[in-house]
């Protein structure tokens, strides 16, 4: 008798609540469903964008962290408003297709190896990136996000345009997001491609120096894209558009370049339009 | 309050289990429902109770059927089982479902419980008594609702021999006092014998004798049930007899049979001796006083014609001269 | 070491100083996985109550069914509803993806296959003829359910302390459908997996330390509650 009572109360409180909840979110200005890569997620970029976009505008953006190849396909399906990626050779088909619209690019930054600071394969003496690539295919340990993901598919190309058949080599798949990656790699003495942000970001916990930098294929570029609302019932055009062009504004492309650039002594992400000087 | 089947038939499933054209238990009284396992007793029980409705016909509890009925009802399962907490709160309950105000609750409890000899488990935990505490236990609930149906199946089993011989002594004094009509379930001729007036014998789901217990004793309707009551079956030439317990002695007598002696099977308070006749294996008790023959001898047997029963088609009945000589 | 050894002391500042972030994450995994178990508990008590007390032909089937429900990784769960939750599936209209709500589904689908097993099993573990006595003592259709209920308490109990325990401490459905959203979806499990993977171990300890004092505060109120009980 104590017991059973509270126990209705608490089923049927569950039952009022789940009720209420669904009762709600009318008339409001909207809510888009931003699909992303971890990058943008794990840097803490968006935490800090974002709530400045919903106060302003008052609408909703529901941050999705996936991999660049599932953003694009909840993309593709209409499951998202609008997606963040830096896979350009994923993107170009959904553009094609028309399921994405009106992209453009909003800042970069720039792929890196790193790896053990010793350098056990001499990728950092090595003169060129495929030369670095070969040094580290033959005489270290790989570790690769093997998630499909935008780093993944670098990863995959730079191989290719290395001449190596990365289907060859000896390389750990983690299947898990940057953060991760990096620090598997760290604890097994490992080679890895990655971000620079998040590589910055997580530079202190991680037994890795950049060895490899500054080609320019290793640039790393973000860009937005609106989902085609015309092509996908209940997409959000208008509200994801907003927010796509919010992101060029001067003032947040100015915040872009400034976040956690004090921390770190540079840069994270490279804001994609050219600020004047003094501004921000 | 009188209980009655009125062409009554039941069914688990697709096997019947009962079928009852009359039976009346009338009120007031203590009827024995006595018959081997599986015969359908307990189910007859159920039905009164209303826990079973019949497939066909009505089982009447005075002018109610028994489903709608069960307030009149108290029944006591044969394992006694309750819910957790003390046998006070599990007696309280059961009279607090009867709507009864707290007062009365409390004296009724009390009642039962002494009448019972539980009176000091009150407040023990009821899952944890013992065997037979939990059996009188499960009794005081019972009839502490002096309900005007009291249904008892197997009340005397889960007590070892003592309480038992001793429940035995005290159960037709209980029943007197707390309960009305009874109706008790039992596979056991003697106990039936000690506490019901009026038995109903069934097999197979079928009534084969109801009335008074000494009618009923003295006219067992087939062979079968005659066995049950403990008749002794002796093929004569004159067809198939049965001797009432108790009924053959050495000597001579009205209907005699001659007794080739197997085995003398000495019990210390009485001797049994052991033997063939008509081919049939039969034991018959020797008073202490009475000479006991040898194994391989032939001796005189014989009982009285008022306990010796004929089962000569077409009808059973009884005899009345000594079917055979000595 | 010195990394967890720092991780705690942080762990317990932020506990200490009542860190709004912490408290409002927590508060959101109490509400979602409570209302989960509530309604699994609403929807699984019956069904196992059915389960363990009627006999059908198809009861045996559907035990099995409910027994390799137990053993879904929560992952999977949070995989269908998200199919059918998300825009482009069935029940897009409903926007119900990426809220509190979804989460609640999700974690429901998870908490109740525990609940009916827990609630069939106490059930059946009770003397097969209790029901039949409260028959014959005069009880109601519902007096008996509670009768039941009440006897069957510590299995009830068991059930609610499963399903909770088993929604709180799960991460994979509440990010699939949930999306781990700042301030909106993001519970105890899903703020870990952040914070692990911005090496923010310190927060990441302290939404451990609070999610286990969490599951340790109810199971052990039940328990307590589950041996005061007279048997």
């Amino acid at each position: 008798m104590p017991l059973a009572r509270p126990l209705l109360a608490l089923a049927l409180a569950g039952a009022l609540l789940l009720a209420a909840a669904c009762g709600d979110s009318d008339d409001d200005p909207g809510t888009i469903i931003l699909a992303t890569t971890t990058s943008t997620h794990d840097s803490g970029l968006l935490e800090e964008l974002v709530p400045r976009f919903e106060e302003r505008t008052g609408i909703t953006v529901k941050v999705i962290a996936v991999g660049t190849g599932a953003a694009l396909r909840m993309a593709g399906e209409g499951n998202a408003d609008a997606v963040l990626v830096h896979a350009p050779e994923a993107e170009a088909p959904y553009v094609a297709s028309g399921d994405l619209v009106s992209g453009r690019l909003v800042m970069t930054n720039d792929f890196v190896i790193v790896g053990p600071p010793d350098d056990p394969a001499a990728a950092a003496a090595a003169p060129d990136l495929p030369a670095a690539l070969a040094a580290i295919a033959s005489g270290g340990r790989f570790v690769s996000r093997g998630d499909d993901s935008g780093t993944h598919k670098k990863e995959l190309a730079l191989w290719v345009a290395a001449g190596l058949d990365p289907a060859r080599l000896t390389r750990e798949e983690t299947g898990q997001g940057m953060g991760a990656t990096l620090t598997i790699a760290s604890e097994r003495g490992a080679y890895t491609l990655t971000d620079r942000a998040t590589y910055l970001a997580l530079r202190d916990v991680l037994d890795l120096a950049v060895l490899v930098e500054g080609d320019a294929t290793l640039l790393n570029a973000y860009r937005i894209h609106v989902v085609n609302p015309d092509k996908h019932e209940g997409v959000a055009g208008e509200q994801a558009e907003a927010f796509a062009a919010f992101l060029l504004e001067p003032e947040t492309q100015a915040l872009i370049g400034r976040f956690r650039a004090e921390e770190f002594g540079r840069s994270l992400f490279t804001p994609a339009v050219q600020i004047p000087v003094g501004g921000g | 309050m009188e209980a009655r089947f009125d062409r009554v038939q039941f069914a688990y499933g697709d096997q019947p289990v009962v079928d009852v054209p009359e039976l009346r238990f009338a009120a007031g009284r203590v009827t024995a429902l006595l018959g081997p396992n599986g015969s359908g007793k307990s189910t007859l029980l159920r039905l009164l109770a209303g826990l079973e409705r019949p497939r066909a016909g009505r089982v009447l509890l005075g002018e109610e059927p028994a489903t709608a009925a069960r307030a009149s009802v108290a029944y006591a399962f044969q394992e006694a089982v309750f819910l957790s907490g003390t046998l006070r709160a599990n007696l309280d309950l059961a009279l607090r479902l009867r709507g009864l105000p707290p007062p009365e609750r409390r004296a009724r409890l009390a009642e039962a419980a002494t009448a019972c000899g539980v009176a000091h488990l009150l407040d023990r935990p009821a899952n944890r008594l013992s065997g037979g505490e939990a059996q009188r236990a499960n009794l005081a609930r019972t009839l502490s609702l002096r309900a005007p149906l009291t249904l008892l199946d197997e009340p005397l089993a889960g007590f070892d021999e003592r309480g038992r011989a001793q429940m035995l002594e005290e159960l037709p004094a209980l029943l007197r006092r707390f309960a009305g009509t009874t109706v008790l379930v039992t596979h056991d001729r003697d106990e039936a014998l000690r506490l019901a007036e009026d038995l109903v014998l069934l097999r197979e789901g079928r009534v084969r004798a109801a009335g008074p217990r000494r009618e009923v004793f003295g006219s067992p309707p087939d062979p079968e049930t005659a066995a049950f009551l403990g008749y002794t079956l002796i093929p004569t030439d004159a067809g198939l007899a049965g001797v009432a317990p108790g009924g053959l002695r050495p000597g001579p007598g009205e209907f005699m049979l001659t007794l080739h002696v197997e085995e003398i099977v000495d019990l210390v308070t009485s001797v049994e001796v052991v033997g063939r006749a008509h081919g049939e294996r039969i034991a018959v008790a020797f008073p202490p006083d009475f000479p006991l023959p040898a194994p391989r001898e032939q001796v005189t047997v014989s009982a009285p014609t008022e306990m010796v029963v004929s089962f000569t088609e077409p009808a059973p009945k009884r005899l009345t001269a000594p079917p055979a000589r000595p | 070491m010195e990394a967890i050894w720092d991780g705690l002391v942080e762990a317990f500042r932020l506990i200490g100083t009542g860190d709004g972030e912490l408290f409002s994450i927590a508060g959101r995994s109490l509400l979602v996985s409570g209302s989960a178990t509530a309604l699994a508990m609403l929807v699984g008590v019956p069904l196992g109550y059915l389960l363990g007390r009627a006999r059908f032909p198809a009861r045996t089937l559907i035990l099995a069914a409910v027994g390799t429900g137990m053993g879904m990784p929560p992952v999977v769960a949070g995989l269908v509803i998200w199919l059918l939750l998300v825009r482009s599936g069935p029940f897009g209209g409903f926007e119900l993806i990426y809220t509190k709500q979804a989460m609640i589904i999700a974690q429901f689908l998870i908490a109740t296959p525990l609940v009916i097993a827990f609630t069939a099993a106490s059930i059946q573990a009770l003397p097969a003829r209790l029901p039949d006595l409260l028959a014959v003592l005069g009880a109601g259709k519902l007096r008996t359910l509670w009768l039941l209920a009440r006897e069957a308490r510590l299995g009830l109990l068991a059930a609610v302390m499963a399903g909770f325990g088993a929604v709180v401490s799960e991460v994979g459905a509440s990010m699939a459908v949930g999306g781990n959203l700042v301030g909106d979806t993001r519970v105890l499990t899903t703020a870990i997996v952040t914070e692990t993977s911005r090496a923010d171990t310190e927060r990441a300890i302290a939404y451990g330390l609070v999610l286990l004092a969490m599951a340790f505060a109810i199971v052990a109120v039940l328990t307590v509650v589950q041996q005061r009980s007279p048997r």
